[in-house]
């Protein structure tokens, strides 16, 4: 089945197979391989992706489904060569460790922050919890986002004894 | 190698230095195995056992090899290999026995994932299902079915292990200190209970993928998502008896490994597909499902503590038994087994020990290496049991910890002596206590009781952990300086999310005194063009590859003075060096840049000299030893570092729902190499081990058939579930052999949480707990006994009373002897005689 | 990738229909996918033909009069519900328990039919709609059935929808409007997880009825009780009605227990506290 589809602003026409998830069209026939699969079955948001301005797990939707859907990738949020404000925030704030949940990390981030420029903590933990994080215990990905939204008044750090 | 140094002359260690593999991996750019695509690349997809014990009478695998598409279809048949870390028992593909639930019967290759699903629904299999061993205590039972019934003419490592044929026992670890039964002679109190806990998955976020490629000639290429690349090559080269050099193994970026990479896992089977297939590469990635089943997991535990304490909160004996429940296979289970053994218990003196732990091959999936090698299991038991103990002797639980913790002048489990430079546990147990507020409830603390009507309780354990690994365990740092005088590393360690790479690059631009961003040090490994590295496990990378990137920076440093020294005809002790170049020190003009020397000095008539330069550091663990395998005695610790956890909980004493209001985590790091790193693996670790506490574990049926194979029914801690508040300490007691006094703390962090999480549960609202994961059910459940209680323990008393009477059930008349009284009431030096008390309490049943 | 299957995408309900009634039997209807998706990624079913209903217009569309109550589409998403101006001013309990489903992600994709249709014995939206009364309209080729939710499930995963029907619209009726009510979900986590049981409770001027998930075959509810009901009367009305099984998730004493502590704690919220 033949489809279109607009990919961080990019348009793409392809023939793709129905029984082809849209995490796998991304990855393999686009070659967007910063989409990542965690489990297959929509519990563990490593494959969360942005489709017409909402949050998705993109193993969970067929590419036939996303014709003429505008979808968001990690691959679009750092700007001609820039980082976004919010990568900046998880670079500093050591948000990452193995990598694997931080490009659904982000996009559910960014989603939460373009409803809400100054969420609480609360919203934070509520706006991520559809993402599985094994390496970092959550915590420094929340001061990323309280920074990335200017919240985070002094860094937490260390105590040294 | 601590020097002495001024910590604030420290430009690089110890400060906020930021990730240096973050930006590939916040822009998505960073290729993790399953991004890796070759030409000609197949699809691997693996059959595996509904049962947990089987013969297999029949395999037909003529329908799928028929299906267009599929290169390679292989069965245990066409494969007689065995693999095995320490213990060679695993064929790549089961032959004639299935073993665990999950296990590889057969494989596939084919052109498409899709081709190869098809192939694999093809495989009939025709299954003689026998009675599987699932109770790892009953390993003595002469009528249990065997695991593995040709256990004696497996090859092991001799020097460790005591593997007994014949019997489900595929390591009996054996430690010896002191004399125990004078011990409990002595005590005036003696204390038993059992504690337990079930297998749990690592669940790294990338699943285990592999790469592989068997070419015609014997040469093998792997991509791996794996901890150790040279654990991979060597296992392989042994299992396949091909030489070394003809295997290169290369690790792209890895997506969390917590011990469930580290050994050797789908590589063998992605290669023998492969060759079958004519030498086209072969990926298989792993399903969620397949990661609970097909691979391995954590062992369960079931451990009896019994010890005997003095009025006066000393410890005075423990005799502790471990059934490590490893399922089909050895792999890291007998290490485990070994390792918790010689530490397992906890940070404590213990005068008079005694160890038996055993490693049991039940008809479940098998247990590997997870974060913590073991401590998460026993520190469960072991610190439930510290506060059974302090309960029963009235003492505070901190005040029993800190009377019984390891200090300078103590011996451990094995004899070994602990001194100042060892690390400080006590230390790290009262800063948590005063973190949390131990002891007490603050003014808030008690209006918000007031507020939601639930109970605060509060706990502080300690833990301690020692790297498990070879006493030879090796390193080498190689740094290569580039034309433009930047150094580009070369090594095999692995970071596969921790941080280590930060550190030696923060490591290795303080000794050269370089601006960081002139040290590059590449994600990927690869054993074809880097250097040996035993594997990323244990908590030693930082330790051993730390003290080789001091080595390997002075190594270049000393190389450029030599050059130096020739170019400007200077002494090398007349020599200093900056940023940018080496000079003569009283004339500073005098200089020649890195850039110069990079690649080989050359004069201006075009006369050259030295060549490139590279500098190498090797090291190698100092001093260890094998423990005897009698009593358990030796060195086995490249270094212990300490810590402790103080928690707060909140109970609805109804429901048994709670909620952890605190965790307060210190760890004796002995230097801060990078403060966000520590922190990172500090509280990450604390959240795995509170979802080891909290949800996590296998759920089986009777046959041994997993129940939660997946998400679904395998929790594991979201944003939602951290403590409200987080405090993280590092104490600093200098570690003298450690890179600026540094000591690893990768697994630390997720030991005895759990233990943390129990007790305090307990405190606030007497929920007896032996079990964990605590889920909210368990708690209402304990709450239901609670009542129940107090005549439980003057029965259970009785019973053990009454065991240690040859056996005799206990009678009516029985329970009017009320031993735990009786013996309070005695005085001190009449005692001699007496046989002390015993509670023992019998570990409640649980579906 | 998922096994082989067709896909087609019918525009119209009247297109719908006639595909429903040429391959009843082989078409297995896509909404959200959340629930569809996963089934075949298990293979736990393999669809020949997946009818993809979510480019009908009418079927995402939601209505409220005060004759007919709230009218919602099927394929609506939990989501669209959740932020529904009528909903939040009416039926906010829908709102509540629709917001209880899943993550974010899920509730962005997950269709409130859907979960009828899944018609899990933990399904969240069951014992909401329940407790308000709702019914759900059944159409095809042959003509539309209106009949009760509580009528609607016959076991787990099982209701009455024809092979050749399709579940098109939820009806919340009018009488439930403005209901007080309180909803509480058991889970193993904080985060999302499946209801290892769900009551919900509903009380107009004239009844108080209270619905509950994961604790029989199908979402269960209970006859509608006379608004002032006494607590103990409405607990027996519950524990008539449930009767919980053990499993991986909760044993059957403690999702019991839950269910009783859940009662009364949502009586004395709505009896004491009023509305939430």
């Amino acid at each position: 089945m033949k489809i279109s589809l607009k990919v961080n602003g990019k348009k793409y026409t392809r023939e793709v197979e129905t029984n082809k998830n849209l995490l796998h069209f991304i990855r393999e026939d686009l070659g967007l391989t910063g989409t990542k699969e965690g489990c297959g079955a929509g519990e563990c948001g490593a494959c969360t992706i942005i489709m017409n301005g909402k949050t998705v797990n993109s193993c969970l939707i067929l590419a036939v489904e996303a014709n003429g859907c505008e979808i968001e990738t990690i691959e679009g949020e750092a700007k001609n060569g820039k980082l976004s404000k919010l990568q900046k925030a998880f670079h500093e704030n050591h948000a990452v460790q193995c990598g694997f949940c931080t490009p659904g990390m982000i996009l559910s981030a960014r989603a939460l922050l373009e409803k809400n420029a100054k969420p609480t903590v609360e919203q934070i933990k509520e706006a991520i919890e559809g993402n599985f994080c094994r390496c970092t215990g959550y915590q420094q990905i929340i001061e990323a986002v309280q920074d990335a939204s200017g919240q985070l008044k002094k860094k937490e750090g260390l105590k040294r004894a | 190698m601590l020097d002495n140094l001024n910590k604030k002359s420290l430009k690089y260690v110890g400060k906020a230095t930021r990730r240096i593999d973050a930006v590939e991996k916040i822009t998505g750019q960073a290729l993790y195995a399953g991004d890796l695509e070759f030409a000609g690349m197949l699809h691997g997809k693996i059959l595996r056992s509904p049962h947990a014990r089987a013969k297999i009478k029949k395999i037909d695998v003529s329908k799928a090899r028929c299906l267009e598409g599929v290169h390679a279809v292989l069965t245990g048949h066409d494969l007689d290999y065995r693999v095995g870390l320490y213990l060679v028992d695993k064929y790549i593909l089961a032959r004639d026995t299935v073993r665990h639930f999950g296990e590889a019967v057969a494989a596939v290759a084919a052109e498409t994932p899709a081709i190869a699903r098809k192939a694999i629904e093809l495989i009939e299999v025709e299954y003689e299902v026998q009675t599987p061993f699932l109770d790892p205590k009953n390993v003595f039972d002469k009528k249990a079915p065997l695991v593995h019934p040709e256990l004696g003419s497996y090859d092991y490592v001799q020097a460790v292990f005591t593997p007994i044929p014949g019997t489900n026992i595929a390591n009996h670890t054996k430690l010896r200190k002191g004399d125990v039964e004078k011990g409990f002679k002595d005590s005036d109190l003696i204390i038993e209970r059992e504690y337990t806990n079930p297998n749990v998955q690592h669940v790294p976020m990338e699943t285990h993928i592999a790469i592989g490629k068997w070419d015609i000639g014997d040469r093998i290429t792997i991509h791996t998502s794996a901890q150790s690349p040279f654990t991979v090559r060597n296992l392989f080269a042994h299992a396949f008896k091909i030489p070394h050099s003809n295997i290169r193994v290369f690790i792209p970026y890895v997506g969390g490994g917590f011990g469930g990479k580290a050994g050797i896992h789908l590589e063998p089977l992605c290669c023998c597909l492969s060759k079958a297939a004519g030498g086209r590469p072969v990926k298989i990635q792993a399903t969620r499902e397949e990661e609970f089943s097909l691979l391995p997991c954590r062992s369960g535990l079931v451990y009896q503590i019994k010890t005997g304490v003095k009025k006066n909160g000393k410890i005075v004996a423990q005799k502790m038994t471990m059934f490590w429940d490893a399922g089909a296979y050895a792999d890291y289970a007998v290490n485990v087994t070994r390792a918790s053994g010689f530490s397992a218990s906890g940070p404590y003196e213990i005068e008079n020990a005694w160890v038996d732990a055993y490693t049991v091959y039940t008809n479940k999936p098998f247990g590997t290496a997870y974060r913590g090698f073991g401590h998460v299991e026993f520190s469960w038991g072991m610190e439930r049991h510290m506060n059974y103990i302090a309960q029963k002797l009235n003492i505070d639980p901190l005040k029993f910890r800190l009377i019984n913790a390891l200090k300078p002048g103590s011996k451990t489990m094995t004899g070994e002596e602990v001194v100042e430079n060892t690390g400080n546990v006590s230390k790290c147990m009262q800063a948590v206590a005063e973190s949390i507020n131990y002891g007490r409830l603050t003014a808030e603390e008690k209006a918000r009781e007031k507020k939601t009507g639930r109970k605060i309780g509060k706990s502080v354990v300690a833990l301690q952990k020692a790297p498990a690994m070879p006493p030879f365990t090796g390193t080498v740092m190689i740094l290569k300086l580039n034309e433009d005088g930047s150094v580009t590393a070369s090594h095999s360690l692995t970071d596969y999310g921790m941080g280590t790479y930060t550190s030696l690059a923060q490591i290795i631009a303080e000794v050269l005194r370089w601006p960081i961003e002139r040290i590059r040090i590449p994600i990927e490994t690869d054993t074809d063009r880097d250097p040996y590295d035993w594997q990323t496990v244990a908590s030693k990378g930082l330790l051993l590859s730390g003290n080789a990137a001091i080595l390997a920076a002075r190594d270049l440093l000393d190389k450029c003075y030599d050059v130096a020294a020739q170019a400007l005809r200077a002494q090398k002790c007349d020599l200093d060096h900056d940023a940018e170049a080496v000079f003569v020190r009283h004339h500073a003009a005098h200089r020649v840049t890195y850039q110069q020397m990079a690649v080989g000095y050359a004069y201006p008539n075009g006369n050259a000299i030295c060549g490139p330069i590279v500098g190498v550091g090797r090291y190698i663990a100092q001093g260890l030893t094998n423990l005897n395998k009698e009593n358990g005695q030796g060195n086995p610790a490249l270094d212990w570092t300490y810590g402790a956890h103080g928690l707060t909980v909140e109970v609805d004493e109804k429901t048994g729902e709670y909620k952890i209001i605190k965790v307060a985590s210190a760890y004796d790091v002995g230097c801060v190499i990078n403060e966000a790193s520590v922190r990172g693996q500090a509280i990450g670790g604390m959240i795995q081990g509170l979802g080891t506490a909290m949800c996590e574990g296998y759920l089986y049926n009777g046959k041994g058939q997993l129940l939660n194979p997946s998400f679904t029914d395998n929790k594991i801690p979201t944003s939602l579930d951290i403590p409200e508040e987080i405090d993280c300490i590092a104490i600093e007691t200098p570690q003298i052999d450690g890179p600026f006094g540094a000591r690893g703390v990768g697994e630390h962090s997720m030991i005895a949480v759990c233990g943390a999480l129990g007790n305090a549960i307990e405190e606030a609202v007497g929920a007896n707990l032996t079990h964990m994961p605590i889920r909210q059910e368990d708690v209402w459940k304990a709450l239901q006994k609670k009542g129940r209680k107090a005549s439980e323990k003057v029965i259970s008393a009785v019973v053990t009373e009454e065991k240690t009477r040859r056996g005799r059930k206990p009678g009516k008349k029985a329970i009017e002897a009320p031993v735990v009284k009786a013996k309070r009431g005695r005085k001190p030096g009449t005692k001699k005689a007496e046989k002390p008390a015993e509670i023992k309490v019998e570990k409640p049943k649980r579906g | 990738m998922l096994q082989e299957f067709s896909y087609l995408a019918p525009t119209t309900l009247k297109d719908l229909y006639a595909l429903l009634k040429k391959n009843a039997g082989t078409a297995v209807i896509l909404a959200g996918g959340t629930d569809l998706l996963v089934e075949m990624h298990n293979n736990w079913i393999s669809p020949k033909l997946l009818v993809d209903i979510k480019k009908i217009p009418q079927l995402n569309d939601m209505s409220f009069d005060r004759k007919n109550g709230l009218s919602i589409g099927a394929t609506t998403v939990c989501i669209d519900l959740i932020n529904n101006s009528d909903v939040k001013k009416y039926y906010p309990l829908l709102a509540d328990a629709a917001g209880r489903i899943g993550s974010h992600q899920l509730r962005n994709r997950a269709t409130i039919g859907g979960n009828l249709c899944t018609a899990s014995p933990c399904a969240d939206m069951g014992c909401s709609l329940l407790a308000l009364g709702a019914e759900v309209e059944l159409a095809s080729a042959d003509g539309i059935r209106v009949i009760p939710l509580k009528d609607y499930f016959t076991g787990p995963k099982k209701t009455q929808i024809k092979k050749h029907e399709v579940l098109q619209k939820i009806i919340v009726p009018f009488e439930s409007a403005n209901a007080k009510f309180g909803m509480r979900k058991l889970k193993r986590i904080k985060g999302h997880d499946i209801a290892l049981i769900s009551v919900a409770m509903a009380r107009t001027e004239k009844f108080l009825r209270v619905g509950v998930g994961s604790c029989a075959p199908t979402p269960v509810v209970t006859a509608p009780l006379p608004a002032n009901a006494k607590p103990e009367k409405v607990k027996e009305a519950v524990m008539k009605v449930v009767s919980p099984i053990d499993d991986v998730r909760a044993s059957r004493d403690y999702r019991l227990f839950m269910t009783g502590e859940f009662v009364d704690s949502i009586y004395a919220e709505i009896f004491n506290g009023g509305s939430k």
